[in-house]
């Protein structure tokens, strides 16, 4: 009677714990995957606000530019394929493939748009615009807040991914499908720094 | 009823239900008892004189069923704690919550932030975090969270877009009155002790797999299923009925806030003639349903079982003409008009806000300025309750702060250059080693931003500072773990490089790190430890020093201040509070005063208050400076002041 008495309570202890200990795996999982998904969100409204202001840039620069057409239809082009590639992102954020073309949709924008300034250096009737002036302020400003959401991102991204993958969390990630989340990288900037152009 | 004595109701409340769930927790281990008996115990005891008799106790079996019991229910309670406490957003998340970024643009989405945002800069707290329940079509809201810095809102989608910008604010003053009721607080510790009763049918679920020969353990299981779902029933009773009242407690405060009792009484009206109503669609609705502003459950139970009162009964507290009709409400109103960038407002639009005077430094408070004032006694009752006065001047500070600003309020990287703005020297020298300890303790496009986000800093009155912090905090929130810790780092470097701190912005940076620390460090929720102001009469003395030292210049004049406050307090102690010399008022001293003093009841912190400002105003006026000061204070003993109202005059 006694070492009955202690084996049902020795399964129902181990049992309790085990379901508790899987609950609070999952639900742990699922906190850190929400955090990601809400860091991409402050990223995704910095994203927008910067492809908002290109366009005005361009038109800006228009008028000054006329020999450079290819150069600002380059800047529309990459901005383009940026958007999409971030709305894609945005409705799934994480999502390897999706943020690897988002990295790369965004450092061609970069490259283009280091392009586009380089080529401006040579107008001083531009340089002196104020509107162009205020444009490439509140540009410079809304890239700094890319890279401080991205940071923020980038982090909660990689305790997610390190919670999935240690033991014994990880057995569990794969039981109830939590795929791993892709970071978000720009190349440094020194890389992606435009060519000077040389007259 | 003051906001002290309601946080003491809702503590006495807390050990009134803890009492209900022992006596409840009790039954269970009884019927758990008989269960096991029934299946494992020997009805004949055979006694020394080897006879044999009928019985129904067995020490042994009731021991191990009492201790498998406790074990079940309390690791389940602690379990489902220890989860909750990660706040408010925790519970929005379970509800599958999605955030509102801070800076959205979407028309409904941003009307329901400033609602929020208008609500808490007109109660004095910091702008709760608002979760969208996107799944769910009826209307109903929540709040949830232990602090008002921890604290969550959320909104169903049908409630955000249904409603309009008054039955909104109707809604959303009731959900304040939660945090400001201590409510949330309490709703967390019933949500934890009834997973720990629901705990019981888990484990029968478990024993109920088990198979083998003649194995009585499914049986068990069984029986524990039963046993628990019995004992969820009356722990869901306990529940309705600590959160029917609750509710209308909750109404009427609305009410009181909005002034505008039609709000609420047509948001609830709209419930009513919604086919889907305030039901929610989450499998965890149950589980927090006594968290929601109306029944979200799909029976409409009602009676003892019901977490809220009837909607008819609600809405005549409110509109006594109300003849039980409701109105049609279409539910694919789902796309409303777009809103006017321009938000309508309630009344008349309001005559542009009084300019704001600028008031000098603290350092140079008591300088005999003229500025509004008001007795120091007028400002204490409205701890807690802020009124449809309070309301509007929210509204109108919040309208006439920077655009620059409150932009930079709404993302990460800007709130935090904004913090370090507000807490930067304007002595140019001071500034100067500032800045470049700022430029060690973090990179320097956030040194870049600070300078951009100053110059306008500058123009910011006394008054606006507490609620832009408040309104930074949902941005600061979005920080990094790893960010937060550095913009930790660079507030403390800020604070310490500058020698000359005065003493209100040592408090600002004190109401920003102390509302954040509970996202990102995980520390032991603090316990109420002094029932008696004895054992506090040195904090005192350290804490109402320091303001009279704030507040005057002259040495006999810092001793009268201190006086005034300090023999209110040595009266209620019964003890002398010592008076410090100014050395002796450091910061260090200072913050473990105030960290010391959070951890008394409400009506020593009440006392305290009332001896703070008579010390600040010991000339007779509370100036606005000092009233910005006491509200500083307040706020670090988690008694939020509404904005002192620029109204009297000299």
């Amino acid at each position: 009677m006694g070492t009955g008495l202690i084996l049902i309570g020795v399964i129902l202890v181990v049992g309790f714990f085990l379901v508790l200990f899987v609950i609070g795996i999952y639900n742990a999982l699922v906190t850190l995957r929400n955090r990601y998904k809400n860091a991409y969100a402050q990223i995704d409204v910095q994203l927008k606000r910067r492809y908002d202001l290109i366009p005005n840039l361009v038109e800006t620069a228009k008028g000054y530019l006329s020999h450079e057409r290819g150069t600002l239809e380059a800047v529309i082009a990459a901005r383009n394929a940026a958007a999409s590639a971030n709305t894609r992102a945005a409705q799934n954020p994480g999502d390897a493939s999706a943020m690897k073309e988002l990295s790369g949709a965004e450092n061609a924008l970069t490259g283009t748009l280091g392009r586009l300034f380089a080529v401006a250096e040579a107008y001083p009737d531009l340089k002196a615009n104020t509107t162009m002036m205020t444009l490439m302020e509140e540009l410079t400003s809304t890239e700094n807040k890319v890279s401080f959401a991205r940071q923020a991102y980038n982090d909660s991204v990689m305790a997610y991914n390190t919670r999935r993958e240690v033991f014994p969390s990880n057995i569990f990630a794969g039981m109830f499908n939590f795929a791993p989340a892709e970071l978000f990288v720009i190349e440094a900037a020194e890389q992606r720094e435009a060519p000077k152009v040389k007259f | 009823m003051d906001f002290f004595e309601r946080q003491d109701k809702a503590r006495r409340k807390t050990k009134l239900l803890v009492f209900y769930f022992i006596v409840a927790i009790c039954l269970l281990i009884l019927a758990s008892y008989a269960a096991v008996f029934a299946i494992f115990g020997r009805r004949e005891v055979i006694d020394s004189f080897g006879e044999s008799s009928f019985t129904l106790w067995q020490p042994d079996l009731f021991l191990w069923t009492t201790l498998g019991t406790l074990i079940v229910i309390g690791i389940g309670s602690a379990f489902k704690t220890a989860e909750l406490s990660k706040g408010g957003s925790a519970v929005a998340q379970m509800l599958d919550g999605r955030l509102i970024n801070s800076n959205a643009t979407e028309a409904n989405e941003r009307k329901l932030l400033n609602v929020v945002e208008e609500m808490a800069i007109a109660s004095g707290i910091p702008v709760p975090q608002v979760y969208l329940l996107e799944n769910e079509a009826g209307i109903n809201a929540f709040a949830a969270g232990h602090s008002t810095g921890d604290a969550a809102i959320g909104v169903t989608r049908g409630g955000m877009q249904m409603l309009s910008r008054d039955q909104l604010q109707g809604v959303i003053g009731h959900e304040f009155s939660h945090i400001l009721n201590g409510d949330m607080r309490l709703n967390l510790r019933l949500m934890g002790l009834i997973f720990g009763i629901l705990c019981l049918t888990v484990v029968g679920r478990v024993l109920i797999r088990t198979r083998g020969k003649k194995n009585p353990l499914p049986l068990l299981g069984l029986a524990l299923i039963v046993i628990g779902f019995v004992g969820v029933f009356f722990g869901r009773l306990i529940q309705a009925a600590v959160s029917r009242q609750r509710e209308f407690l909750a109404d009427a405060a609305s009410v009181q806030f909005t002034r505008n009792p039609d709000g609420l009484a047509g948001a609830l009206k709209k419930i009513g003639g919604l086919e889907s109503g305030s039901k929610l669609e989450s499998a965890h609705a149950q589980e927090a349903s006594h968290l929601f502003f109306a029944n979200g459950l799909r029976s409409s139970i009602s009676g003892a079982m019901a977490t809220h009162p009837p909607l008819e009964e609600r809405i005549l507290a409110l509109d006594p003409s109300f003849d039980g009709e409701f109105p049609e409400v279409a539910p694919h109103v789902a796309q409303p008009p777009p809103i006017p960038p321009v938000e309508p407002r309630r009344t008349q639009p309001p005559p542009l806000p009084p300019p704001l005077p600028i008031f000098p430094r603290a350092e140079a408070m008591g300088a005999g300025i003229i500025g509004t004032v008001v007795s120091a006694q007028a400002l204490l009752p409205d701890i807690g309750q802020p009124t449809t006065r309070h309301l509007q001047y929210a509204a109108d500070l919040r309208k006439s702060l920077p655009e620059s600003l409150k932009s930079a309020a709404r993302e990460p990287l800007g709130a935090s250059a904004l913090i370090y703005a507000l807490l930067l020297s304007n002595e140019q020298s001071a500034r100067e080693k500032q800045l470049a300890d700022l430029a060690t303790a973090t990179s320097d496009p956030i040194v870049d931003e600070t300078l951009t986000v100053w110059p306008e800093t500058q123009n910011v009155t006394m008054q606006m500072k507490i609620p832009l912090v408040d309104l930074a905090l949902p941005a600061l929130r979005q920080l990094s773990p790893a960010q937060f810790h550095e913009f930790r780092a660079a507030v403390r470097a800020l604070v310490e490089s500058d020698r000359q701190i005065d003493l209100f912005e040592y408090m600002l940076q004190k109401i920003v790190l102390r509302h954040l620390e509970p996202n990102f460090v995980h520390a032991p929720k603090p316990v109420t430890q002094y029932y008696d102001l004895k054992p506090l009469a040195a904090d005192c003395g350290v804490l109402l020093s320091a303001m009279a030292y704030a507040g005057q210049e002259d040495p006999a004049q810092v001793e009268a201040a201190f006086a005034r406050g300090a023999q209110l307090l040595s009266r209620i102690a019964k003890t002398e509070i010592p008076f410090l010399p100014k050395a002796d008022c450091d910061l260090p001293r200072l913050d473990n005063a105030l960290g010391r003093l959070a951890l008394s009841v409400p009506q020593i912190k009440k006392n305290v208050l009332n001896a703070c400002a008579e010390t600040v105003a010991a000339d007779g006026l509370l100036q606005g400076s000092e009233a910005e000061l006491l509200r500083a204070i307040a706020d670090s003993l988690d008694c939020p002041i509404p904005p002192f109202i620029p109204s009297a005059s000299v």
